[in-house]
């Protein structure tokens, strides 16, 4: 990731010289994630070994990636609501296979290409607000979960467990998993695509007049966003190795919040997937933390809250202190 | 006479929610024959009016340009505390004040971190909204079988003048003073400019900080006051009341008309949302559909009605018609 070079400052260059910008969203976005994880490891030191930072992350993976597909919608200037019924659907296909072959894996993320598409048709060339689209739709795919299945139960087939709970040559897969999905955002961020998704975001008029096709760009971020929540549900079946018509629910607010905490602009066309990984990857430290203090319920509530408001709070207060415009 | 054309097109949207809360009355008034009653149409419009009360101040605030999550913890807080303080023998009246101004005080503090501290709005309510979870957990305000409601709470919730049940009547008093707010008043025009775009606002001299202050705190209290009635109605208060309005007081925004983004709707259209989400949710249930049906039912009835009804995007879209619009409403 480009970003994370931090800009060069060689005393010998002539001032005048065009300095890189800081990438203060990156730095905002890994401090939160440093300390957080600091925290953590002084209440339990058992979590410095790979093994255990593996376990942790199978946790926070299905976040990590509805995050990251609310994060390629929120590019655009959308917003998507439907992450949490596209999930629950994937897991309930998933699920379906009754200890069949990895064919079901596939299956559940076609069914969420064509939700996405469907997500994106209706924004795109119909021409909704993608809110009121994705309220209605979130309904209906969570639904069409019920449908397949009216409770938690099933099993998932015994790749998609391997590929949420196993490793890789002593690399637990959750880890590859993470990797894999910055590594393609590098790509795709790089690509023609990627130029296209943070113009259209900018300034959908500009993007068109420039000869961007602005609605193929839209549709092609909500199959995105469909791809890789169905790849969250895959991976939480693996997970609970069985299928929830319910699960997704609880995903839709948090994937939003993970967005924003990570400093991706909800106005659009600013932000990435490094950026909500890292804030996804935060949210799920605090939720071990919290775990970890073995507390009250009102406690951990407010512990949680409290811990995030804190972190976001200092933040903006840092930005407005070193005179930075607060967006 | 232009002016009056551009009320008409500005209000296009409402008039389409409108159509699409009547198509839905003529259904059920076809499907089922007590639908029309007076009876049900006096507790439709009594639901409609918590849906309104829980979405007031949202509708400001996006307006504004932001979002309130700590609505469904701020109303259950309303009602839950309301109990709490009357049990504890405090003045009824009095009791409904101190948790409306706690309510406000609490929208305050979001409208301080959102402006001063520059948080993400939809960061800081779900973060404060948390902290009254954890205090409305904390403190053993929760009874096991629900707090009992104090008569002031039930009263209002359950009395009528005449034909018309009471909270139907503040409601329309309250629509009618919003709305004059804000299309009539130096304050309502920098909601508008303010959540149209913020530094254009600032440019032209307003105070974009008060104005969003004002517009959470004006939430936060209209939350608990929702809380109050809600909690009288049912009868009882627990933690849990507030929970249908999250998603409710922002549905009826939007299918009102209002952009999520800031800066266009009005609380008129909010109104006319909330009456016809209220009648969404009494008519679809009695098709007897199984619960998985009625989820997809009620997807599909919100995706066709608001197509059908609304005749222009609300503009920020990025179909032909939302380009056909912005043309011409700068032609």
């Amino acid at each position: 990731m480009t970003d994370l070079q931090l800009p060069a400052a060689p005393a010998a260059r002539p001032r005048a010289r065009r300095r890189r910008p800081v990438p203060w969203d990156l730095v905002a976005a890994l401090a939160i994630f440093l300390v957080l994880a600091v925290v953590d490891l002084v209440l339990q030191p058992a979590l410095a070994d790979l093994g255990q930072i593996g376990l942790l992350l199978q946790t926070g993976l299905p976040l990590v990636l509805v995050a990251a597909a609310q994060t390629m919608v929120v590019l655009v200037r959308g917003l998507d609501l439907s992450v949490g019924g596209i999930l629950a659907v994937a897991t309930v296909v998933t699920a379906s296979a009754q200890g069949g072959g990895p064919g079901w894996i596939a299956l559940a993320l076609a069914v969420g290409i064509g939700l996405g598409l469907l997500n994106g048709l209706l924004v795109g060339p119909v021409g909704m607000q993608p809110f009121i689209v994705t309220l209605a739709t979130w309904t209906i795919f969570d639904g069409i979960a019920l449908k397949i299945m009216s409770t938690d139960g099933g099993t998932p087939p015994p790749a998609a467990v391997a590929l949420a709970t196993g490793e890789t040559a002593g690399i637990p897969n959750s880890v590859l998993v993470v990797v894999g999905l910055l590594v393609a955002w590098l790509l795709l961020r790089r690509s023609r695509f990627g130029h296209r998704m943070v113009a259209v975001g900018t300034d959908a008029e500009r993007a068109r007049l420039n000869g961007t096709p602005v609605r193929a760009v839209v549709v092609a971020a909500f199959v995105l966003s469909g791809l890789l929540a169905a790849f969250a549900g895959v991976l939480s079946s693996g997970l609970t190795a069985s299928g929830s018509p319910t699960i997704g629910d609880r995903y839709i607010l948090t994937s939003v919040a993970a967005v924003v905490i990570g400093g991706t602009s909800l106005l659009g066309g600013r932000g990435g997937i490094g950026l909500t990984v890292l804030a996804a990857l935060s949210l799920t430290l605090i939720n071990d933390i919290v775990a970890a203090m073995n507390a009250d319920v009102w406690v951990t509530t407010a512990a949680s809250s409290g811990l995030l408001l804190v972190l976001v709070l200092t933040r903006g207060l840092v930005a407005r202190l070193s005179g930075r415009r607060v967006t | 006479m232009t002016g009056v054309l551009a009320a008409l097109r500005g209000s296009r949207t409402t008039l389409g929610a409108a159509l699409f809360a009547l198509v839905l009355f003529v259904v059920g008034t076809v499907h089922t024959a007590g639908f029309a009653s007076g009876d049900n149409i006096r507790q439709l419009l009594v639901f409609a009016s918590f849906v309104g009360f829980a979405a007031l101040g949202q509708t400001l605030v996006v307006l504004g340009g932001g979002l309130d999550l700590s609505v469904p913890w701020l109303i259950s807080f309303g009602g839950i505390q309301l109990a709490v303080l009357c049990a504890g023998g405090m003045n009824q009246v009095l009791a409904v004040v101190v948790c409306v101004v706690v309510g406000l005080l609490v929208g305050l503090v979001n409208g301080i971190g959102v402006t001063v501290f520059g948080v993400a709005p939809i960061v800081m309510t779900l973060g404060v909204g948390g902290l009254v979870q954890a205090y409305l957990l904390a403190v053993g305000l929760l009874k096991a079988t629900g707090n009992d409601v104090p008569t002031i709470a039930s009263g209002v919730a359950n009395g009528a003048l005449g034909p018309i049940p009471v909270v139907a009547v503040v409601w329309l008093v309250v629509a009618l003073v919003v709305a004059v707010v804000l299309a009539r008043t130096r304050f309502g025009r920098s909601v508008y400019a303010t959540g149209e775009n913020d530094v254009v606002a600032v440019l032209s001299g307003i105070d974009t900080g008060r104005v969003r202050m004002i517009t959470y705190a004006v939430s936060g209290a209209a939350s608990a006051f929702a809380g109050v009635i809600i909690s009288g109605y049912i009868g009882k208060a627990y933690l849990e009341i507030g929970q249908p309005f999250l998603f409710a007081s922002i549905a009826a925004l939007v299918i009102g008309g209002a952009s999520i983004l800031g800066g266009r709707g009005t609380y008129f259209g909010t109104v006319v949302g909330a009456i016809a989400l209220t009648l969404l949710n009494s008519l679809l249930p009695l098709f007897n559909l199984d619960p998985a049906s009625l989820s997809i039912a009620y997807g599909l009835v919100i995706l066709v009605g608001v197509r059908v009804t609304t005749t222009r995007g609300t503009g920020r879209g990025w179909g032909r018609r939302a380009r056909r619009a912005e043309e011409s409403e700068a032609g």
